[in-house]
């Protein structure tokens, strides 16, 4: 049979961001992946290196919009590291929260797109509208629905009333119902299971060789949950269930995604429980010495790291961040292959894709 | 038992490398271990691949920097952030500034393999022996090593929301219109 190359991208209706990947295909069969990136690079690593640290916050923050809460929270644990500044106790659960909060919308978002690109649309719109009950937490506590600004250097910018506590705990619980039936729908679904059972195979040995994070490791079986194997914020005095599957496809990387937004309720639910009286942030305004550090944090789609380097200036020497997609793209050679045409942005859309945090 | 990586690390390097690295292991108080390492010879790197290879290991990303060497030359030096299960592990080395040439490790680590691309466009650092060498973000017309150079913070911005960038818009539909 022959083989004809077919282009997806760089911009695709399912796709809300570009990324231009060249596919070879056989008949309807897919037989190979070229990926091409940069159609919007913004060079916001080399600008982090011009501005100081206090206003890189509010930049990095601004790299993508569903993880923007794990950026400036990890970059603060970086700066904290050089610094020698140990938060206080309730901001650590504060944090987690926040971080908590942001992962239950991210993945809600993920699965309602999956529904949505297997055209089936009511459940797509049943899973927003769930969301929207988180994008109104976010609203009511933090003022804003994507980006929080709720980190500060030396701990966090916001604190929980009683009332604000009790309203957290209402909203969480509302979540929990309508969840499952998502979950069993995901589950048992015949159409649902007939996309994506099968689909896009990623084998675990092939995700140790790529080096996948997050919920695409963890669909593969791969325990790389860094709020477990590092543990940072209050993740150490609390207990985080790693949520695994071992079917490798498109369904076990959904599933670990709705196992993970249960688990997170419970997180949230367990620190609104334990939550330490105390300030929020420390009082004085740090100086931050010459030095360098790595911060690692589980953002929603995996493993987000930050290295950076002062020299006692308040601009940093090297600020260098890698996003969990970013170890997730080239691991779309694997899943793809044997596919057929149809399943191209089901596949793409398993690894949860961000190109803005991508190419920064 | 529990295994310890870190030990099992600084033993295989110690056998590979002899005295011909430092390396520090810092604890934090959530009791996550962070080590810190240097060669004193680029081209060891491939032999600590092989290691956080055989360990089970995997490459979170590289970091290219420039700074100064000895004699206040401009250099480069290059951050390998290594996973060793859950444990990050930075070894640095110094890109020699006579051919600005490293080794790749993708060959060894396929989980460096964007990285090592990326750096290379951004510092102008040659990686030998990749793969797939070609260019990963940035556009053709951009000059490589891009990141050695000064560009003021004002012009860095003249992005997307700029008065430079409405001027242009004007301009250019002003044109059009004389044209028609």
């Amino acid at each position: 049979m022959s083989t004809y190359t077919i282009p997806v991208g760089p911009l695709h209706v399912a796709l809300e961001e570009p990324m231009y990947f060249r596919v070879e295909v056989e008949g309807e069969t897919i037989v190979g992946l070229e990926l091409t990136a940069g159609h919007v690079h913004r060079g916001i690593e080399y600008l982090a290196m011009k501005r100081n640290i206090y206003q890189n916050l509010t930049l990095l923050e601004r790299v993508c919009s569903l993880c923007s809460n794990n950026h400036p929270f990890t970059y603060c644990m970086a700066l904290e590291k050089i610094a020698g500044i140990q938060i206080p106790e309730r901001a650590e659960y504060l944090r987690v929260i926040a971080d908590e909060i942001k992962r239950i919308a991210s993945h809600l978002f993920n699965i309602a797109m999956m529904a949505h690109i297997i055209g089936f649309d009511s459940l797509f719109m049943h899973v927003m509208e769930l969301r929207e009950i988180v994008q109104d937490i976010k609203e009511t506590i933090y003022g804003n629905r994507m980006d929080l600004a709720a980190n500060c250097i030396g701990g966090v910018r916001y604190d929980l009333s009683e009332e604000k506590i009790k309203y957290l705990a209402r909203q969480l619980d509302n979540l929990k119902k309508p969840l499952e039936e998502i979950t069993r729908i995901y589950m048992n679904n015949k159409f649902v299971r007939a996309r994506t059972e099968g689909v896009g195979i990623l084998p675990k040995d092939e995700a140790l060789r790529y080096g996948v994070v997050g919920p695409v490791a963890r669909g593969s079986g791969i325990n790389n949950d860094v709020r477990v194997k590092s543990p940072y914020a209050a993740y150490d005095k609390l207990k985080v269930n790693v949520q695994l599957e071992t079917g490798c496809d498109v369904k076990a990387r959904a599933l670990v995604r709705l196992r993970e937004i249960q688990e997170a309720i419970n997180i949230v639910q367990h620190c609104l429980k334990e939550l330490p009286d105390g300030p929020t942030c420390i009082d004085y305004l740090p100086e931050i010495p010459a030095g360098e550090a790595v911060a690692r944090s589980e953002a929603p789609r995996g493993e987000l790291i930050y290295y950076l380097r002062t020299n006692g200036s308040d601009i940093p020497e090297r600020i260098k961040w890698r996003v969990p997609t970013y170890m997730n793209w080239e691991a779309l050679k694997v899943m793809m292959p044997g596919n057929k045409v149809a399943d191209i942005p089901l596949i793409i859309n398993s690894i949860d894709p961000c190109i803005s945090c991508t190419e920064r | 038992m529990v295994r310890n990586i870190q030990e099992e690390f600084t033993e295989k390097l110690t056998r590979a490398l002899g005295a011909e690295f430092s390396l520090r292991w810092e604890r934090d108080s959530k009791g996550v271990v962070t080590g810190w390492c240097r060669l004193h010879d680029h081209r060891h790197i491939t032999t600590v691949a092989l290691i956080v290879a055989s360990l089970g290991g995997r490459v979170i990303t590289i970091t290219a920097y420039k700074t100064k060497d000895d004699q206040q030359r401009d250099s480069h030096e290059i951050a390998y952030h290594f996973d060793l299960d859950g444990c990050t592990c930075t070894v640095t080395i110094e890109v020699p500034g006579d051919s600005g040439k490293v080794n790749s490790i993708t060959p060894i680590l396929k989980s460096a393999d964007w990285t090592e691309r990326e750096l290379q466009e951004l510092y102008g650092i040659k990686v030998v022996g990749h793969p797939n060498p070609k260019r990963l973000f940035l556009d053709d017309t951009i000059d490589e090593g891009i990141m050695n150079d000064f560009i003021p913070l004002s012009i860095a911005m003249q992005g997307a929301t700029s008065k430079t960038l409405w001027e242009k818009v004007l301009a250019a539909t002003s044109q059009e219109g004389e044209v028609k």
